[in-house]
C-alpha cells in the first residue's frame, strides 16, 4: 500500500518538476515578487537601521536620526567589547546554548523512545504528563523556581538557566520525537535484540541514527529559541553574573543612556549567530518546522 | 494536541495466550524487565522535567495562599485573601485586559498577516527559495531584540519615527509614542504584529501546497471566482493549520513580555501591564511573591481554559470540513 503511493508520488513528480522549469513569467506572480519584497523591505527596516546606526556616534545619531553613516569602522565594535563586559555575556549566551541542546540531545530521544515503547497505559500517562509541560508558562513557576534555586545555592548561576530551559523544552521535545518514533518500525530493534544487543546498545546504534533528521530540526529551531531569550535569564541571573546578551543590551539600556551607538551595536552582534545558524541549516528549517507542527 | 490521544491506546502485546504457563511467565519475566529498562530510559528526563516544571507549579499553587514576599525564608498562611484582593484589583484586571488585547489580537492579526504571505508564497514559482528565506529572515530578530531596536526609534525627541515625520510635514502626528497612556497599548500591538510570520507562515504555506491541484482547478473549471476557491475550496483543507497555528499564537500571546519589559515596562503608571508583566513585577520588584503566585494560578487557569476551547472548537471545525 505504501509502496504504491511512494510510486504514485514519484510519477506525480516527474510531470509536476519538467514543468516547473518551463513554467512562463505571469504578471501576477511577478505582482506577488514585489510585493513580497516590498513587505519584507518594511519589517527589516528596524534592523537595516540599527545596522546603519552602530557606524554611527552618539551626537551624529541625536543631531540627525535618518542620517547616513559618513565612515564605516568597527570603533562601537571594538568600544563595546572594551567598555562593557560584553564578551562575558557572549560566553555565557554560548554556555547556555550549547550544554542545554547537548544534554537534551542525549537525555530527549531516550526519554521519548521510553514513553513510545514502555507500552500500556503507562505510554499514555508520560506522554500526557509531559504534554502538560506545554501548558505551564515558565510565569507561573518563576517564584518558586527562583526560591528552590535560592536554597540550593544555585541561583544566579548558568547551572540555573540551564536546568530551566531543559525542563522548559521537554514539551514539545516529547512531542516531536514521540511522533517520530511511532513511525520506526520495531522489527528493526527486535532483530537487533535477537543479536544480543542489549537495550541501550539497540537504542544508541539503532534506532538513535534513525532519528537524526528530527534531532537536527529539533536543534535548530531551539538553539534559536535559547539563544534568543531574555525572560529566563532576566529572571534567573542578578547582577553578580555578566548575564546573557540580551540581559546585557538590557542593563546597558538602563546604565548607558546616551550611548544609543552602542546599544544598537550589540543588538546587531546579537543577531549574527542566529544568521548563521540559518544560513547554514536553511533548508531544514523549512521543512523541519513545517512537519514538527503540523504533526502535533 | 489532542491527536496525542492516541498513543494512549496502542495495543501491548498479549498474543501468547496459548503458550505453556512456564514459557508465559518467563515471557513476561522478560517483558517486565523490558518495562524496567524502559523505566529508566525516561527517568533522567522525567526527574527535570518533575523539578522544574510540575513540583514548581504545585508549589505555586500552595504560595499563592501565603503572604511569602520572595527574600525571607518563612512565610503565614493568609488563606484566600490575596485571590480576595486580585479580583478586587483594578490594575490586575487592567492587565488581564491588555493580555486579552495583545494576545487574542496579535494571534488574530499574526495569523492573518502569515496566510496572506504563504498565499503569496504558493503563488511564486521563480526563485521560491529566496523568497521564502527572505519571509522568514526578519522572524529570526528576537522579540527583545526588536523591542530594543524600537524603543530608540520612537524616542520622543531623536527617535526615528517623529523624524520621519516631522520631515514629511506631518507635525501632527508626532507622538510620544510609548508615553500616552490612550495609545500605548495599540502601539504595542502594533509593534507585536510588524511580522510576516516566519514559521507560521511556513506551516501554512506547507499547508497550502498540500491542496490538491486537481480540486483548484474542478472548482476553476465550474466557473468560481478566485475568493469563491480560497472561500471554498483552499480554507476548509487549511482547518489542520488554522488549529495548530492559531493555539501556538495563542498560548505564546498570554505570556506576552520582552515587549512590555524593554519598551514600557508596564507604563505610564500601570497603563501597559500584560499578566505575565504583572506576576513578574509583583514577585521580583514589589516583593509581593505570594500575592503574584494567586495572579500566576490565575493565568495558569486561563491559559488552561482558552487553551482546551479554542482546540475543541477549531478541531470540531475540522471535522465539519
Amino acid at each position: 500500500m505504501s509502496a504504491s503511493i511512494a510510486a504514485a508520488k514519484s510519477v506525480n513528480s516527474k510531470p509536476a518538476k519538467a514543468k516547473k522549469q518551463k513554467e512562463p513569467w505571469k504578471v501576477s506572480e511577478i505582482v506577488c515578487m514585489v510585493v513580497t519584497a516590498i513587505l519584507f523591505c518594511i519589517v527589516a527596516y528596524p534592523v537595516f537601521y540599527a545596522f546603519l546606526q552602530s557606524f554611527r556616534s552618539y551626537s551624529e545619531i541625536t543631531i540627525d536620526p535618518m542620517g547616513m553613516p559618513t565612515h564605516y569602522n568597527l570603533d562601537n565594535y571594538v568600544r563595546l567589547f572594551q567598555e562593557t563586559d560584553f564578551l562575558a555575556a557572549t560566553m555565557n549566551t554560548v554556555i547556555i546554548t550549547v550544554v542545554t541542546l547537548a544534554i537534551l540531545c542525549v537525555i530527549l530521544p531516550m526519554a521519548a523512545y521510553g514513553v513510545e515503547r514502555i507500552g500500556g497505559k503507562l505510554s499514555g500517562f508520560f506522554y500526557l504528563l509531559f504534554i502538560a509541560g506545554l501548558m505551564i508558562p515558565f510565569q507561573v513557576r518563576m517564584i518558586p523556581l527562583v526560591r528552590m534555586f535560592d536554597m540550593m545555592g544555585l541561583y544566579s548561576t548558568l547551572a540555573a538557566v540551564i536546568l530551566v530551559h531543559l525542563g522548559g523544552a521537554a514539551g514539545f521535545g516529547i512531542l516531536l520525537y514521540c511522533s517520530f518514533i511511532k513511525g520506526v518500525p520495531i522489527e528493526v530493534e527486535e532483530a537487533a535484540s535477537i543479536d544480543g544487543a542489549g537495550k541501550l546498545r539497540t537504542f544508541w546504534q539503532v534506532v538513535f541514527p534513525m532519528l537524526l533528521p528530527v534531532t537536527s530540526a529539533f536543534i535548530i529551531t531551539n538553539a534559536l529559541t535559547f539563544w534568543n531569550d531574555f525572560f529566563i535569564p532576566l529572571v534567573m541571573l542578578d547582577s553578580t553574573s555578566a548575564g546573557t546578551i540580551n540581559v546585557a543590551i538590557n542593563r546597558m539600556v538602563g546604565l548607558l543612556t546616551s550611548q544609543w551607538e552602542l546599544i544598537y551595536t550589540g543588538a546587531i552582534i546579537s543577531l549574527i549567530p542566529s544568521i548563521i545558524i540559518f544560513a547554514a541549516f536553511q533548508r531544514y528549517f523549512i521543512k523541519g518546522m513545517a512537519v514538527g507542527a503540523v504533526k502535533g | 494536541m489532542s491527536t496525542s490521544l492516541s498513543v494512549a491506546a496502542t495495543p501491548s502485546k498479549t498474543s501468547h495466550k496459548s503458550d505453556s504457563a512456564a514459557k508465559s511467565s518467563t515471557m513476561s519475566a522478560v517483558q517486565r524487565r523490558n518495562r524496567w529498562m524502559m523505566f529508566f530510559f525516561i527517568l533522567p528526563m522525567l526527574v527535570v522535567f518533575l523539578a522544574i516544571v510540575i513540583i514548581p507549579s504545585l508549589q505555586s499553587i500552595q504560595l499563592s495562599f501565603t503572604d511569602y514576599d520572595g527574600i525571607s525564608p518563612t512565610y503565614n498562611y493568609v488563606g484566600v485573601d490575596n485571590y480576595h484582593e486580585i479580583i478586587t484589583s483594578g490594575r490586575f484586571w487592567n492587565a488581564v485586559k491588555n493580555t486579552l488585547i495583545l494576545g487574542i489580537g496579535s494571534a488574530f492579526i499574526i495569523n492573518v498577516i502569515s496566510l496572506v504571505m504563504a498565499l503569496l508564497l504558493d503563488r511564486i514559482h521563480h526563485f521560491s527559495g529566496f523568497f521564502r528565506t527572505i519571509v522568514y529572515l526578519p522572524s529570526l530578530v528576537s522579540a527583545f531584540i526588536a523591542s530594543t531596536i524600537w524603543k530608540y526609534m520612537l524616542n520622543y525627541n531623536f527617535g526615528a519615527v517623529n523624524s520621519i515625520l516631522k520631515k514629511a510635514g506631518l507635525e501632527g502626528w508626532v507622538h510620544d509614542w510609548l508615553g500616552d497612556s490612550h495609545i500605548v497599548v495599540w502601539v504595542l500591538l502594533f509593534l507585536i504584529c510588524f511580522t510576516l510570520g516566519g514559521n507560521t507562515t511556513l506551516i501554512y504555506l506547507s499547508n497550502l501546497q498540500s491542496v490538491p491541484q486537481e480540486l483548484v482547478e474542478a472548482a476553476e473549471v465550474d466557473g468560481a471566482s478566485g475568493w469563491q476557491v480560497f472561500r471554498h475550496v483552499t480554507w476548509p483543507m487549511l482547518a489542520g493549520s488554522v488549529t495548530v497555528n492559531f493555539t501556538l499564537s495563542l498560548i505564546g500571546g498570554w505570556v506576552i513580555f520582552d515587549q512590555i519589559q524593554v519598551l514600557t515596562g508596564g507604563g505610564p503608571g500601570f497603563v501597559s501591564e500584560t499578566m505575565a508583566f504583572f506576576i513578574y513585577r509583583l514577585g521580583f520588584g514589589e516583593y509581593r511573591a505570594g500575592f503574584g503566585s494567586a495572579a500566576a494560578v490565575l493565568l495558569f487557569i486561563i491559559v488552561m481554559i482558552t487553551t482546551v476551547i479554542t482546540n475543541k472548537y477549531m478541531r470540531g471545525r475540522e471535522i465539519q470540513a
